[in-house]
């Protein structure tokens, strides 16, 4: 009888660090059956989750897949289950389905220069590859991280940033579109602030995550700075249910985000019809 | 494929018999009419009717239910645990399935199958005993022969039975279907040797079934995405869920808890692509917020994007989405527009 | 006599030319001779695929709602029960007098093509010809015309009709009609339903809701279900979900018929559309009833009339709205 792929299993919430008024980083352990706390996962790749009763979502890995205990979720409240979710408290119950999806191509890009974009909460999926970078350092070149939200309250994982800043040759940039008396760091769109810094596509690759409005003028710019389309990588959202390409909801084009996808070169993308 | 086709005959007066057997041994799902023909299960022989063109509803119900219970949970103190729904032990048996149905679920084990398998899905298919009924009669909404299906000789099926005269010609396409006409060998008897001759009669009458062209359509539906040829489809579309349910390759489906303070459950039921929210996300972005992308996207998905994906057209030529569109959308002429180039004139 | 198709694409295009509409809903030839299909033009140039037949049963003022706050003036052709759906449109503010040209067409009868099929023995493909003769259809099959007579083809909705020439256009297609010589009793389908007992009803509303697969065909297809958002696809609070439980089903079903009280006219869309043949009408015709005993109001015929469930009278029945 092959495995149930539906069935959650049980895991407890470790820890719960409030980042923003709405976004939240959970930590998880699975109630592994042999002792096990979590799943092996890649960067990239995403579980469902479920508070049984409420729901099930789709919410992106944020940690890094190196150290074998952790498993940690930033989960914004938006809707339903995020909102149940949030109200949860260190010790709950959840459910956890996964890991789902294709993942970043981290192996392939060694000897590479980095450059992180990250929008809102689009910066969970790329903290786990940040971390997971970090993990590395000797195999990766320069990392350059670019970061923004709306203000500075909606920044996440501020804790971490002076950790980020230390790590040897790598480069934090924080812009905000709109500050209050004590920002004192850039004021801008992350577009816009992409272009001033001006990184250099040479040996680099570009890895994005934001609202759809963002990418689409990241990857503008990423192209005016003569990144080519097989060097500039992002991560898709989609409305799911399963998670594992049978309920037909998720797809762009022929592909699926779960299955096929999350993780999509820019290459990739264009075959793809623009949905 | 057996290389020996195990072939019987049983007269027609003693089918009714043979489905009361059929019933007691195992589950027996077969057409019934009620307001219209759907593939029910039945107590008795009696209740199934063979009297009808094609059914409204595909038997896709038996292995993909509209809902069905994936889990339950309940409280145990340290919080939900969740027990999947058990399996039912009994054996099924489904009488009266058509060749293009019984395509369809070819097609769906594509969808359920693979490496990741619906062990719901799988299991249901795994315990079931396919009777496949020879047709003759189709309607002119029928274009089954356009996927290379034979009406009058269902394939994927254990058992053919073919209306002759005044029996049916049984065969056995599969040793599970052999096995079957082995334990109720009571009611069948030897070939009279014209049952192959009296078929072919009657299937040339078919000749005038719709045959469309369907060769590269996939390739030819690339160009049209975004086209304005489905700005006026889509126009017309209400939007509902007629098409996609009645469907018997359509398999999109929701997740949905239902919970209490004591525990509850997690079911699947069939959704639909042209409903407004089936792409809706929490945030309020909607990749397809209208019904000219909603349309789009389910002819898309038939023509082009499961063909590229698993190799085949994912229609069958039932001709249930054309019959029972509110407002008379018509895939063959769908097809026919795509397949001609003719998209240029609305 | 009713109009042939030809004029009728005649003065649509006249409509055209003069720029009184910039756009028309009308019909247009369907997938078989028995159907019809409803069809979008842009332009005068397009009017030759309009046609005019005993088989347009499509409502289309529904459409009307896709066309406000657009660019000019949307025309649509419209039969009495149409019309009337019309005018629930207006008074609920949906859709404004000056964006829409009505023009009217008076309709002696719509054909049921399944009843069609059933009284001559023949398919689609061998019917060739329909026209409205007043009080009989003349049939073609295998290229012989007989007359049938049209109460054994008429839709059921049209049995009843009370409204056969539009209550509100801007031109009107043809000769008025008073009324249908065959239209007796507006509530026979009711007091069938109001003559058994509780236990009688429930057995038979459990039985039809069972059925149900909420394709929500016939609430899309209604055209006074007009809300941007639909309760029954909300997700918080989440009212249904898509299980096709009993409970669910009667809920979506009679809640509905309530949406629709004193706004709903019999178009007869809903019952057209249901692929599962659950007689829709009979459940929205009792409302239809209760309405009219409680209020003494008639929906779809006066703009001007205030509809009872959102007008406040010192003589209502309660208290409070």
């Amino acid at each position: 009888m092959s495995e149930n792929i539906y069935l959650p299993r049980m895991a407890t919430i470790k820890s719960m660090r409030p980042e923003t008024i709405d976004v939240t980083t959970f930590q998880i352990a699975l109630n592994g059956t042999n002792g096990e706390s979590r799943f092996d996962y890649e960067s990239g790749q995403f579980a469902e989750v479920s508070v049984l009763g409420v729901g099930e979502a789709p919410i992106s890995i944020t940690s890094s897949p190196t150290p074998p205990e952790t498993l940690e979720f930033s989960i914004r409240r938006v809707g339903q289950l995020t909102n149940a979710l949030h109200e949860l408290n260190v010790g709950d119950k959840i459910g956890i389905r996964g890991p789902f999806g294709n993942s970043f191509p981290l192996k392939e890009l060694e000897g590479q220069n980095m450059l992180i974009i990250g929008g809102g909460i689009g910066l969970a999926p790329m903290r786990s590859v940040i971390l997971n970078l970090f993990d590395n350092r000797k195999k990766y070149g320069k990392i350059d991280i670019i970061y923004g939200a709306r203000s500075p309250q909606d920044l996440v994982f501020k804790s971490e940033y002076e950790e980020w800043q230390n790590v040897e040759n790598t480069g934090l940039y924080l812009t905000v579109d709109r500050g209050d008396e004590e920002w004192k760091g850039n004021v801008g769109l992350v577009p816009n602030f992409l272009k001033e810094i001006n990184p250099s596509p040479e040996n680099t690759t570009g890895i994005t995550c934001g609202p759809p409005i963002m990418i689409k003028f990241v990857v503008q710019a990423l192209a005016e700075l003569g990144f080519t389309s097989e060097h500039v990588i992002t991560t898709m959202e989609r409305k799911m249910k399963c998670g594992v390409g049978k309920c037909g909801r998720c797809n762009i084009g022929g592909k699926y985000v779960c299955l096929d996808g999350p993780v999509f070169t820019l290459k990739q993308l264009e075959e793809m019809p623009s949905d | 494929m057996v290389t020996k086709v195990k072939s019987k005959i049983i007269k027609k007066n003693r089918l009714t018999e043979l489905l009361d057997k059929l019933a007691k041994e195992y589950d027996l799902i077969g057409p019934v009419q009620d307001n219209v023909i759907s593939f029910k299960q039945v107590k008795s022989g009696s209740e199934i009717t063979l009297d009808f063109v094609n059914s409204v509803l595909s038997p896709k119900n038996a292995f993909f239910p509209q809902t069905e219970t994936l889990f339950r949970f309940s409280g145990d103190g340290e919080g939900f645990k969740a027990e999947p729904e058990p399996e039912t032990d009994k054996e099924r048996v489904i009488f009266g399935i058509r060749a293009c149905d019984a395509r369809s679920l070819h097609l769906m084990d594509m969808v359920f199958g693979g490496q990741l398998e619906d062990s719901y899905y799988m299991r249901k298919r795994a315990k079931t005993i396919l009777i496949g009924l020879a047709c003759f009669n189709p309607a002119e909404t029928c274009f089954c022969p356009t996927f290379g299906i034979d009406p009058t000789s269902p394939e994927g099926v254990d058992i053919v039975f073919t209306d002759v005269d005044d029996r049916y010609w049984v065969q056995a396409l599969t040793e599970k279907g052999a096995s079957l006409l082995d334990q109720l060998a009571e009611f069948f008897d030897e070939p009279l040797g014209d049952e192959a001759k009296l078929k072919d009669a009657k299937a040339a009458g078919l000749t005038k079934m719709k045959k469309l062209d369907v060769a590269g359509l996939p390739d030819k539906m690339e160009p049209l995405y975004n086209d304005a040829y489905w700005e006026s489809i889509g126009m017309k579309c209400l939007g509902c869920g007629i098409c996609t349910y009645l469907c018997p390759t359509c398999h999109c489906f929701d997740l949905v808890d239902e919970g209490r303070d004591e525990g509850g459950e997690r079911f699947r039921s069939w959704d639909s692509c042209m409903f407004p929210d089936f792409t809706l996300m929490a945030s309020g972005e909607n990749p397809r917020p209208d019904q000219k992308a909603r349309v789009q996207q389910r002819f898309f998905h038939k023509l082009k994007y499961f063909p590229d994906r698993y190799g085949e057209v994912a229609c069958t030529g039932c001709g249930r989405c054309l019959k029972y569109c509110p407002v008379n959308i018509n895939i063959t002429k769908i097809i026919g527009d795509v397949m001609s180039g003719k998209t240029k004139n609305e | 006599m009713t109009i042939s198709s030809e004029e009728l694409q005649a003065k649509i295009k006249k409509l055209f030319e003069e720029g009184t509409i910039d756009h028309f809903i009308g019909y247009e030839a369907g997938s078989d001779s028995l159907h019809t299909t409803p069809c979008f033009l842009k332009n005068g140039e397009q009017v030759s695929r309009l046609v005019w037949n005993p088989l347009c049963p499509y409502n289309l003022s529904k459409y009307l709602l896709d066309f406000r706050e657009g660019e000019g003036r949307t025309g649509i052709l419209v039969k009495g029960c149409d019309a009337r759906s019309v005018v629930e449109l207006l008074k609920q503010n949906q859709i404004t007098r000056d964006e829409v040209f009505i023009v009217g067409i008076p309709c002696t009868g719509q054909v049921d093509p399944d009843k069609l099929l059933e009284v001559t023995g023949a398919s689609p493909a061998e019917i060739t010809g329909i026209k409205d003769e007043g009080d009989a259809f003349s049939v073609t099959v295998k290229g012989k015309t007989q007359k049938i007579d049209k109460q054994k083809l008429l839709r059921d909705k049209c049995m009843v009709c009370r409204y056969p020439t539009p209550p509100l256009y801007d031109t009107l297609l043809g000769e008025a009609v008073d009324s249908l010589p065959w239209v007796t009793d507006d509530y026979a389908l009711v007091k069938e339903q109001e003559s058994l007992s509780s236990e009688e009803k429930a057995a038979h509303w459990n039985n039809e809701f069972s059925q149900c697969i909420r394709c929500y065909a016939c609430r899309n297809i209604c055209p006074v279900c007009i809300c941007k958002e639909c309760i029954f696809d909300k997700k918080m609070p989440r009212w249904v979900t898509k299980s096709t439980a009993l409970p669910e089903n009667m809920v979506y079903h009679l809640i509905r018929a309530f949406h629709v009280a004193g706004r709903c006219v019999d178009c007869g869309e809903c019952e057209r559309a249901c692929p599962m043949n659950i007689p829709l009408r009979s459940l929205n015709k009792k409302v239809e009833k209760d309405v009219l005993d409680l209020f003494d109001y008639t929906s779809g015929v006066d703009v001007d009339q205030p509809a009872p469930l959102t007008t406040y009278q010192t003589s209502d029945l309660e208290e409070f709205l």
